[in-house]
């Protein structure tokens, strides 16, 4: 141990050491950078947020008619900004964004291109070095709900699709069985109950081969009932294989949305089943609520074809590929995809597969060697009618070789949609299609009155904390909350920079109890200094030693306890994560000032300090 | 500095420890939690009506109808947003409205529907394995630079902690809500803090002073770590009593989960943390690591 060795040299340090209780100066210099960084990144918080609108290109709306329809209602606007490929407007009353929306709305081409959002209130220059406020909270300042409808008629129609498919191919292996019986069935759909029961089918045959199916059918789908009409035959879905159906669609399409969610870095979002067959999504202060919008509602999947001139036709590029019926592979076993470039630079989306995806591939692609495989791109759009699957196929490529679990496919439009396309493989794709219902701001969960109350009692907490440090502590006292405030200011300015990192009202709670609990840095070594001194050393070789050995017990606690942290966020999901990153952000500020920011100070103040009865 | 026979108080101490922790779990096991609406779902209602209607109001009137909790937002003047823990059959709706229409003759129900719960059943898979991952990953770390009965001494104190923390919601029935949950996460990361540093200094008085007895080499990390535990707890505690005071309803599960954590787990460090250790008898280390450490 150094310093043993300089209490027994008389505290001399040893010509070329270090002198006693200096900093480098580029320590100094890079601590005080980072601190100047983090209060700018802090700052613009102070200013808060205006209420405005996203007008998308698709409005058709100019700048001179929207100040003229928003002047005459008396909504007052604070600015107006052309963006890329939008218009903003800034209100200066919040409570009038949904007035002035739809105001707009009745002018625009398209009436859900307008979007609401939330700018930073902050001085220009602020602004211009790209720092922005914390997004706060559904409970501290409410945010954008979405209500989305789950269609499920494709779902009923999928299963309707199905089992004819699968009577067909029983009927065929009994006559290959040369069984007469089942001859001369007929499936049709029911078009009477397309919009009420969509997977109904009219079963039409001689009574003989209808009761081997009727047992047949008894055995194999239980989820279906026969009902005997006079002329011909119906079967639908039992009303618990619907509703089992309907709960697991909208479970399936629920978790698919946190994953949506999850992907776009928003934190600290709500998302619930609503009534049967509908989720609700309450979105805090999203930077880019065009692009939750647009990712939300997205129904885009991807499936693989071989190619087959008897299945159906999809149009490819300028003409139409006839691919086969039956996919080899769909989008529910990609498990990961990654947008990025071909050998010629044009966008490319990687891909890589389960394993039972993997192997249907490679079994189908080694079977296949020399021959084309089309991939199809599907998408619901809604229409008057509900939603309409529209597909086409985006690219056909020889198969040169085994394909294993990790391929390519190209043939994207553009380098945004192949990004787009990625992240929506890996949330994985809707199992039935949304569309938004409803789009509106809400208020903040928690009453004026409460939020007050909370942050006067983080006041108060943050402020004993800090008389009671002065008071104990005396000369070293002051450091300890010099320290302290330092810590808050790195953390919210860190917390700014976090795209997605939501504060509710707990979450700064924690965070207050964060750097309460970083006061314990600084009260360690403290008290290792007083132990110290009271062995009869002076000040400045207390201070040496104290901080010496303290700083393992400082950096076991803290690595354990960010080893937690790191656990939390990679393993756990939605709240967990978000505690996970304050927790482990604020072990590391809290290292930085309780170690660095505090020797500086007392270096620079009591460093040289020879006396041996100072109380501290 | 003078030593201190602190054994029979820590001993003491780690029976009362283990007692309360058996009945915590007994508590949990029969009487459960009484989970929020994050948890549970519930009903949801859309009302408009008159523009001055204060949120307040609309509280105080459902009170007798909502059965869980009960949240109320605004989302433009006029427009309410209501959830509640319980369901809605018809009746409860009918009394929904009449209690609205108390507060407002020309109120109208947009929309009335049930909600599932915010968390998605993932949480409860992805949470537990996360925090039994972490276990391990503290476990692993302990060990290698500590010692893996040190390990468990810090380790037991910590499920200790969270125990009793989940011990006194289930017996006074208080809401458990996600809000709860993090004050949890953050007794995790307290508890933790404080067992490793009595941890570290016994670890540090077991290398410089081998030729002492375990329980007294632990008596004196208590006694010497005593004044920065008082300090560090002080101050939380107080951080947290302010919140309890004035945080008002948002806080206050938070706020007491926080509460009972620290003093649990400044408990815990000194009673469980340092006699699991002895219990498992723990030895001073072989010499080398220490001849090592003085060159």
């Amino acid at each position: 141990m150094l310093t043993d060795q300089l209490l027994k040299s008389g505290g001399r340090t040893d010509a070329g050491r270090k002198p006693l209780n200096s900093n480098s100066p580029w320590q100094v210099l890079v601590l005080i950078v980072a601190l100047l960084i983090f209060a700018m990144s802090a700052l613009p918080s102070l200013y808060g947020e205006h209420a405005s609108l996203t007008l998308a290109k698709a409005t058709g709306l100019k700048e001179t008619e929207v100040s003229q329809t928003l002047n005459r209602a008396g909504i007052e606007v604070l600015a107006i900004t052309p963006q890329k490929d939008a218009l903003l407007v800034t209100l200066k009353d919040a409570s009038r964004q949904m007035q002035a929306r739809q105001l707009l709305a009745g002018q625009s081409l398209k009436a859900d291109a307008i979007t609401l959002s939330m700018t930073s209130a902050a001085p220009a220059w602020l602004q211009s070095v790209g720092a922005s406020p914390i997004k706060l909270g559904l409970d501290l300042r409410g945010g954008v709900q979405f209500l989305m409808q789950v269609d499920l008629k494709p779902v009923f129609d999928a299963q309707g699709d199905s089992l004819r498919s699968a009577i067909r191919e029983q009927a065929r292996q009994q006559a290959q069985a040369k069984d007469q019986g089942i001859r001369n069935l007929i499936l049709t759909k029911e078009p009477g109950l397309a919009q009420t029961k969509p997977e109904a089918t009219r079963l039409v045959g001689t009574d003989e081969a209808l009761g081997r199916i009727k047992v047949w059918l008894y055995a194999n789908y239980p989820d279906w009932q026969i009902e005997r009409r006079d002329t011909d035959w119906l079967l639908t879905l039992t009303d618990a294989a619907r509703a089992e159906l309907t709960r697991r669609t909208v479970h399936e399409n629920l978790t698919i949305m946190r994953g949506r969610i999850e992907e776009l870095g928003i934190t600290e979002a709500i998302v619930q089943r609503h009534g049967e067959n509908r989720i609700l999504i309450e979105l805090p202060g999203v930077q880019d609520p065009v692009a939750a919008k647009r990712v939300l509602g997205a129904t885009a999947s991807l499936s693989f074809h071989s190619l087959s001139d008897s299945g159906i036709q999809e149009p490819f590029e300028n003409t139409h590929v006839g691919i086969s019926r039956q996919s080899v592979l769909g989008g529910e076993h990609i498990i990961d995809a990654r947008a990025g470039s071909d050998e010629m630079g044009l966008p490319a989306v990687n891909i890589v597969l389960d394993a039972e995806g993997g192997k249907r591939m490679s079994d189908f692609s080694r079977d296949n060697i020399g021959k084309p495989m089309a991939t199809r791109y599907s998408e619901y759009i809604a229409s008057e009618r509900g939603s309409e699957k529209v597909s086409k196929v985006i690219s056909v490529a020889t198969i040169n070789s085994q394909l294993g679990s990790r391929f390519s496919i190209t043939g994207l439009g553009s380098h945004q949609e192949a990004q787009e396309l990625a992240m929506l493989l890996r949330a994985g794709s809707m199992t039935a299609p949304v569309t938004i219902q409803k789009e509106r701001t809400i208020g903040p969960s928690l009453g004026a009155e409460n939020i007050r109350n909370g942050f006067a009692a983080l006041a108060l907490g943050l402020g004993a904390t800090l008389v009671f440090m002065a008071l104990w502590y005396r000369r070293l006292g002051w450091v300890a909350n010099v320290a302290l405030l330092a810590n808050l200011t790195m953390l919210l300015g860190l917390i700014a920079l976090i795209p997605g990192a939501v504060l509710t009202l707990p979450g700064i709670a924690g965070l207050v109890l964060t750097v309460g609990m970083a006061v314990d840095t600084n009260v360690l070594i403290f008290e290792r200094i007083r132990d110290k001194m009271k062995e009869g050393r002076s000040m400045a070789l207390a201070i040496e030693r104290g901080f010496d050995s303290a700083f393992g017990t400082i950096l076991d606690a803290n690595l354990t306890t960010m080893i937690t942290a790191l656990v939390l966020y990679a393993i756990g999901n939605g709240p967990l994560q978000g505690f996970a990153l304050t927790l482990g952000l604020g072990l590391v500020t809290s290292m930085v000032t309780g170690i660095l920011l505090s020797r500086i100070i007392i270096n620079w103040v009591y460093g040289k300090e020879q006396r041996k009865a100072v109380r501290i | 500095m003078k030593s201190v026979n602190l054994t029979k108080v820590r001993h003491l101490m780690s029976l009362f420890s283990v007692l309360l922790m058996l009945l915590c779990v007994a508590l949990i096991g029969i009487r459960g939690f009484n989970l929020g609406l994050d948890f549970t779902g519930g009903a949801y209602a859309e009302v408009a009506m008159a523009t001055d209607t204060q949120v307040n109001a609309i509280e105080t009137a459902l009170q007798s109808v909502a059965k869980g909790s009960l949240s109320v937002v605004e989302t433009e003047p006029g427009r309410f947003v209501i959830r509640m823990g319980n369901q809605l059959d018809s009746a409860g709706l009918d009394n929904l409205k009449a209690a609205l229409f108390k507060v407002d003759e020309s109120m109208q129900l947009l929309d009335s529907d049930s909600v599932s719960s915010q968390v998605g059943e993932e949480l409860y898979e992805q949470g537990g394995l996360a925090v039994l991952v972490a276990m391990l990953c503290i476990m692993g770390y302990l060990s290698l630079r500590f010692e893996w009965r040190l390990a468990c001494g810090a380790l037991l104190a910590l499920v200790h902690d969270v125990v009793l923390v989940l011990g006194v919601f289930a017996l006074t029935g208080m809401e458990f809500n996600l809000t709860v949950l993090a004050a949890v996460l953050a007794v995790l990361g307290y508890s933790l803090n404080d067992s490793i540093i009595i941890a570290d200094r016994m670890r540090e008085l077991l290398r410089a002073k081998p030729e002492l007895k375990v329980t007294q080499i632990n008596n004196d990390a208590v006694a010497q770590t005593f004044s920065r535990t008082m300090v560090t707890s002080g101050t939380t505690l107080m951080t947290v009593g302010a919140l309890w005071l004035l945080g008002g309803d948002a806080l206050e599960g938070f706020a007491i989960a926080m509460f009972v954590g620290i003093v649990t787990g400044t408990l815990s460090s000194i009673s469980v943390g340092t006699v699991l250790p002895e219990l498992l008898g723990i030895k001073p280390p072989s010499p080398e690591p220490v001849l090592a450490d003085t060159p």
